[in-house]
């Protein structure tokens, strides 16, 4: 008999020599080559890349909006065939239901067949209580600030319980101080509730103080450059000696011209 | 309640210059009626029934034509923007459509139907499709990707998705396109009226110009943008402002 593994537990999900390109201008675009990784449950990863890198599409592939075009993409050891509530999908810009108060877009994936409770309401209440916005249940989504909205976007994403809490440059379009007050937030958040989390970014500093595991998806077309995994408890002060010699391999790698052609930083 | 107040004298001054201009100048009143005879037509019209029969008629030919219309632009609107080969050939008629006046339909449409309500009816179709076509179309094509994602991610899918993401989102644009048509189909149903036989506010226009009745025929003149404005600006302009506002589009 053997003590069990932590590899031999199955990854949450699976990349397998992911490839992905699309036909433009009847000239084949690669956007990811060769791709293979494994996340298992409750870790924080962030994908860190400079823009057109294919970072987003990574998050397509497992939200299901986007098939890879060849290799596969595993959930659970399946396939993923298309987007459910078992991943669910922050974007940048918020995405909130603009026709809907703010507690009925919590509640709305809540009103779907397979969470039908009549509870919706109730339910989405404790998720708005949890990102402390209790007090704008009936206010109009244009009534909120972009912070408030990416609260509000992040509780209506946690309501269904998913078991992958996907992220898309979530703060990217907040100021820097909404900017680390939601990036606190975040961490007590996934703290609390143990989702497995792949959040994309494009700032080292953000990745260095979220994540438990840093993938760099960089070149043309994306690969897998770098992949570390960081110990530092949390919060984290970004100059402790270990984060300060994550941060500069981090760099280094993403100095590197070469990888970068036609990236736009 | 000072608007309120200028609005009023403005209109009382108008007034008194149509009349002082009639009664100073001697204009007769095939040419130019006073005020007062109007206003006596208005009262007779509405006391005799004719008038009243005359917009009940004309209110029930533009609603046929109207909702007929929007049947078929809705469901068009849907075809041109799911189908890109239908987008690029009708589409573009369409377009060119949308340039001919309603009025140019009306010798086409007296072949086919005679001097009916069909004909009436017709032209109203032709004219108030196109506006709901189009905005049907680009509503549906305009609705953010990333909130039909954002509703997949929740678990929306099916019926569901189209009646809590799709149509939703389609509604400001939507509602323009209604509001659009009811004025193009408004503006159709009195040229079209004017042609054919029965009651109707086009067919009292049109007696009274065949009679030389001109208070007759700015009585109805004045009832056709009377009840153009109530219904475009007054009854469709505040949806419109409800839903825009409800939408966070203001």
């Amino acid at each position: 008999m053997c003590l069990p593994n932590i590899k031999m537990i199955n990854p949450k999900i699976k990349f397998l020599n992911v490839t992905k390109s699309y036909d433009n201008n009847s000239k084949n675009e690669v956007i990811l080559q060769d791709l293979s990784f494994e996340i298992y449950a409750e870790e924080f990863v962030c994908i860190l890349g400079p823009s057109g890198s294919g970072k987003t599409t990574v998050l397509g592939l497992v939200a299901g909006f986007i098939k890879p075009s060849s290799g596969n993409v595993l959930f659970n050891s399946k396939d993923i065939i298309r987007p459910d509530s078992s991943r669910t999908l922050v974007f940048q810009e918020y995405a909130l239901f603009p026709w809907l108060n703010i507690l009925d877009n919590v509640a709305f994936g809540l009103t779907t067949k397979n969470h039908k409770n009549n509870y919706a309401r109730e339910k989405a209440s404790e998720y708005l209580n949890l990102v402390g916005l209790s007090a704008y249940e009936d206010h109009s989504v244009s009534q909120l600030s972009g912070g408030m909205k990416q609260r509000v976007a992040i509780a209506r994403a946690l309501a269904v319980d998913p078991e992958v809490l996907l992220l898309d440059e979530p703060f990217g379009a907040l100021d820097q101080q909404t900017r680390e007050s939601m990036q606190t937030e975040l961490t007590r958040l996934m703290t609390k509730t143990k989702k497995t989390v792949l959040f994309v970014t494009h700032s080292v500093d953000e990745a260095l103080k979220l994540a438990d595991r840093i993938l760099i998806i960089g070149g043309k077309p994306g690969k897998l450059l770098f992949d570390t995994t960081i110990a530092a408890t949390r919060p984290r002060d970004l100059n402790n000696y270990q984060l300060v010699t994550i941060r500069n391999k981090i760099l280094d790698k993403l100095s590197q011209p070469d990888l970068f052609m036609g990236s736009d930083i | 309640m000072k608007i309120t107040l200028i609005r009023v004298a403005f209109f009382i001054l108008l007034f008194s210059i149509w009349y002082l201009v009639e009664k100073l100048g001697h204009i007769p009143s095939y040419i130019l009626p006073s005020p007062l005879s109007v206003i006596e037509s208005f009262y007779h019209g509405f006391l005799k029934g004719g008038y009243t029969t005359a917009i009940f008629s004309s209110l029930i030919r533009v609603l046929i034509g109207y909702f007929m219309a929007l049947g078929i632009g809705i469901i068009t609107g849907i075809l041109l923007a799911r189908y890109y080969i239908l987008d690029v050939t009708f589409g573009k008629i369409i377009l060119a459509l949308q340039s001919i006046p309603s009025v140019a339909w009306v010798p086409l449409a007296l072949l086919w139907f005679g001097i009916t309500d069909s004909a009436v009816i017709f032209i109203i179709i032709l004219e108030a499709v196109l506006p709901v076509t189009l905005s049907t179309r680009n509503a549906m094509k305009n609705i953010p990707p990333n909130l039909i994602r954002a509703a997949q991610t929740l678990g929306s899918k099916g019926l569901h998705l189209y009646q809590n993401v799709i149509i939703k989102a389609m509604i400001p644009e939507l509602v323009t396109g209604l509001r659009l048509s009811w004025a193009f189909a408004w503006r159709a149903l009195i040229a079209g009226e004017l042609f054919i036989s029965g009651s109707g506010i086009g067919q009292t226009l049109e007696l009274g110009r065949s009679l030389a009745d001109m208070s007759e025929v700015i009585a109805m003149i004045t009832t056709i943008g009377v009840i153009g404005f109530l219904t475009e600006n007054i009854f469709f302009g505040t949806i419109e402002k409800r839903v825009r506002l409800a939408w966070g589009l203001q």
